[in-house]
């Protein structure tokens, strides 16, 4: 088992360098990376000022030129320029933006917060309320409780988050004025006292929240109905029953352990999904989280952050899904990894 | 044909029964058939060209025949017909003409350029936009149903080639095992950590993506969902006795693969094609949304969704596309719910 996971750990290496290789080489071919960009932004100002629009062609010199290459890595070939920033990123530094000039990391530092804030608020909630809610509508399935849930679930399952998302906003926001347009505080917030300053993130995080939740909540609740369902129905409840347990007892002592194990299956992909956020929702309501800032120099062509960001991602991802698995392992003694 | 399918095979028969025993899911199916069907005659429903016009004892059928030109009807230009306006002065001259307008006398393309107030304009009975006009003054309902068929188009297709595809891969991988299935599970794991949105920018950059470009993409990236759920299928029913049984008897390779293999595994990925159709939705409108599908002016839902959300102030764009395509995926979500079901039957015993 434990070699398992050993060797599951080593292949994430291979897996990584082919992720990274394959964008650090399609960033590479692309028109209009930041070379062109600065020239682009070169003309442009020459244009405006009067005295460098005599001059004509554009303004960087061959010279010029070579050094913002060298600076970008951009005269190496392929595999040599893949190569040292590979082996920068292993030193944990992931180069400076072209468009901010700040180091990468802090960049991304700068936004985890909020991302985090939304990842982990929605896991907690998710789980705070599906299982006792899976658990209700399994053991009274067919009730009222279960009719009238299952139409919002389900209304969750079907929409994605980002139509829930737009909806909230139009709605609430614009049409009912209830609450703000976007952002992730209010422009005044340094001058509000603690409460008011919870209040105010509250205020903002609500309608995100419900769009984030939306798509998890049915999922969840979906997942610990159906396992708890199967297992309600086994002989080890007829068992635990006729030894003289109560059903109650039988359900929490038994039945509901064991419908765990699918809720810890999802656990180490819900891992990304905390520091990663959805970038539609972040869009959609102005949340200056990763999601906005990876969209956002995917757009300006920043590769320097897409590159960081996709490390970040690319990391959590292939970790979440090795704790996945470790998590199975923990809840079910039965499942042996490796052992074929 | 159909028929005669069903009768050989009893299970078929069976999961048939149930699906239609199953009353939400069989209502949804249906209302989502006759979505499809008034999507397909959307141009007799939903258009700026008649349906029938009668000038002069002749009969026109323009809605699917090349542009009649004006002169066509005794008036003088030769660009196509505006027939709302020939409607008007057929009524106004008496003369026993008549043309006859699809009840949305609107196409997807056209600005309504006769009322005097600027776009968009709220819904009206009296103007014709039943759910309003966007920011350019097109309808917006003639706009959602067209988008609403290029939509399920580009979803069905695109569920086909990733179907076939990942069919063959997973299958082949379950199969032959080894080291053909560990490489393979490598290259798919980095294929699919790949951030799609990333590539279709890159393309959007290049070339500006056509119906057919993007869905190449969007094949490409996802194909890889199906190979798993097939690889693991085919390696249960590769450890089954009547494989062994098969192998035995001296079965080759090939035909244990078509003749016992697929059968069986294939039959549950019907299961999957509702929830492969909303994504597919779900997917192309968000990257209309965010300007990356299909090139302007294709009607889509997303570019209505971008406009609704840049405009709340005219929230029967919003609305009408939020609540479209909630109806669509509901109904879609409840057919897939019913299939599952038909398919895989659970009494539940309770011990109380």
């Amino acid at each position: 088992m434990t070699a398992y996971f050993i060797r599951r750990l080593l292949l994430v290496i291979p897996t990584f360098i082919g992720i990274t290789l394959l964008v650090f080489a399609v960033t590479r071919v692309v028109p209009g990376g930041p070379i062109e960009r600065l020239i682009q932004q070169n003309v442009m100002q020459a244009a405006g000022s009067s005295a460098a629009a005599t001059r004509t062609g554009h303004t960087l010199s061959a010279e010029q030129l070579a050094q913002l290459e060298a600076y970008y890595g951009f005269d190496q070939p392929t595999l040599v320029a893949y190569g040292r920033w590979l082996w920068r990123v292993l030193q944990f530094d992931l180069g400076n933006s072209s468009r901010y000039q700040d180091p990468v990391w802090n960049l991304v530092r700068e936004r985890f917060p909020i991302s985090i804030f939304y990842g982990a608020t929605t896991l907690v909630i998710t789980y705070l309320v599906c299982i006792p809610l899976g658990i209700a509508k399994a053991v009274r399935h067919g009730s009222r409780l279960d009719h009238v849930s299952s139409a919002l679930v389900f209304l969750g399952y079907a929409v994605p988050s980002y139509v829930v998302g737009i909806g909230l906003l139009t709605v609430f926001a614009s049409w009912l004025d209830w609450a703000p347009l976007g952002g992730f505080i209010s422009d005044d917030f340094e001058q509000l006292s603690t409460g008011g300053k919870i209040i105010d993130v509250i205020h903002h995080a609500t309608l995100p929240l419900i769009a984030y939740l939306s798509g998890a909540f049915a999922l969840t609740t979906l997942m610990m109905k159906n396992a708890l369902m199967d297992n309600l129905s086994a002989d080890y409840m007829r068992t635990a029953m006729a030894k003289g347990n109560s059903f109650r007892r039988a359900v929490l002592r038994h039945g509901f352990r064991n419908s765990l194990i699918p809720i810890a299956t999802s656990f180490g992909n819900n891992i990304s999904l905390v520091l990663g956020g959805s970038f539609l929702i972040e869009i959609i309501f102005n949340i200056d989280g990763i999601g906005l800032l990876g969209y956002e120099s995917l757009l300006e062509r920043d590769y320097p952050v897409v590159m960081g960001i996709l490390v970040i991602s690319s990391l959590l991802y292939l970790i979440g899904n090795i704790l996945s698995d470790l998590c199975v392992a923990l809840v079910d003694p039965r499942i042996r990894f490796g052992a074929s | 044909m159909t028929m005669a399918l069903l009768r050989l095979n009893p299970i078929t028969r069976r999961r048939w029964q149930r699906f239609r025993e199953i009353r939400r899911g069989y209502c949804s199916a249906w209302l989502f058939g006759l979505l499809i069907l008034l999507s397909l005659c959307a141009e007799l429903l939903v258009n700026h060209r008649a349906i029938v016009v009668h000038y002069e004892g002749q009969w026109f059928f323009p809605t699917y025949t090349q542009v009649l030109p004006g002169t066509t009807f005794g008036l003088d230009y030769s660009y196509e017909t505006d027939y709302k306006a020939l409607a008007r002065q057929f009524a106004e001259d008496d003369s026993g003409n008549w043309v006859l307008l699809p009840p949305v006398p609107y196409s997807p393309y056209e600005t309504d350029l006769e009322s005097d107030e600027f776009p968009p304009l709220p819904p009206s009975l009296s103007s014709g936009h039943l759910l309003g006009t966007d920011t350019t003054g097109r309808d917006v309902l003639a706009r959602l149903l067209y988008g609403f068929r290029i939509a399920i188009a580009f979803s069905l297709l695109l569920l086909a080639f990733e179907y076939v595809i990942g069919v063959c891969i997973g299958c082949l991988m379950g199969f032959l095992g080894g080291a053909f299935d560990l490489i393979l599970q490598r290259l798919i794991e980095i294929w699919s950590n790949v951030p799609f949105l990333y590539v279709i920018m890159i393309v959007a950059s290049v070339v500006t993506p056509s119906f057919w470009s993007l869905l190449l993409i969007m094949i490409a990236f996802g194909w890889t969902g199906m190979t798993w759920y097939m690889r693991t299928a085919t390696y249960k029913e590769n450890a089954r006795d009547y494989v062994t049984a098969a192998r035995a008897v001296g079965a080759s390779g090939r035909r244990i693969v078509f003749r016992h293999i697929l059968p069986n595994t294939v039959s549950t990925i019907v299961t999957f094609i509702p929830f492969s159709i909303t994504a597919g939705i779900t997917a192309l409108t968000a990257l209309d949304y965010l300007g990356f599908g299909l090139p302007p002016p294709t009607p889509s839902w997303g570019e209505l969704l971008k406009q609704g959300t840049d405009n709340l102030e005219s929230p029967w764009i919003v609305g009408s596309v939020v609540i479209a395509m909630t109806t669509v995926l509901l109904l879609a979500t409840f057919i897939g719910e019913a299939i599952r079901e038909a398919f895989d039957p659970r009494v539940f015993q309770r011990y109380e």
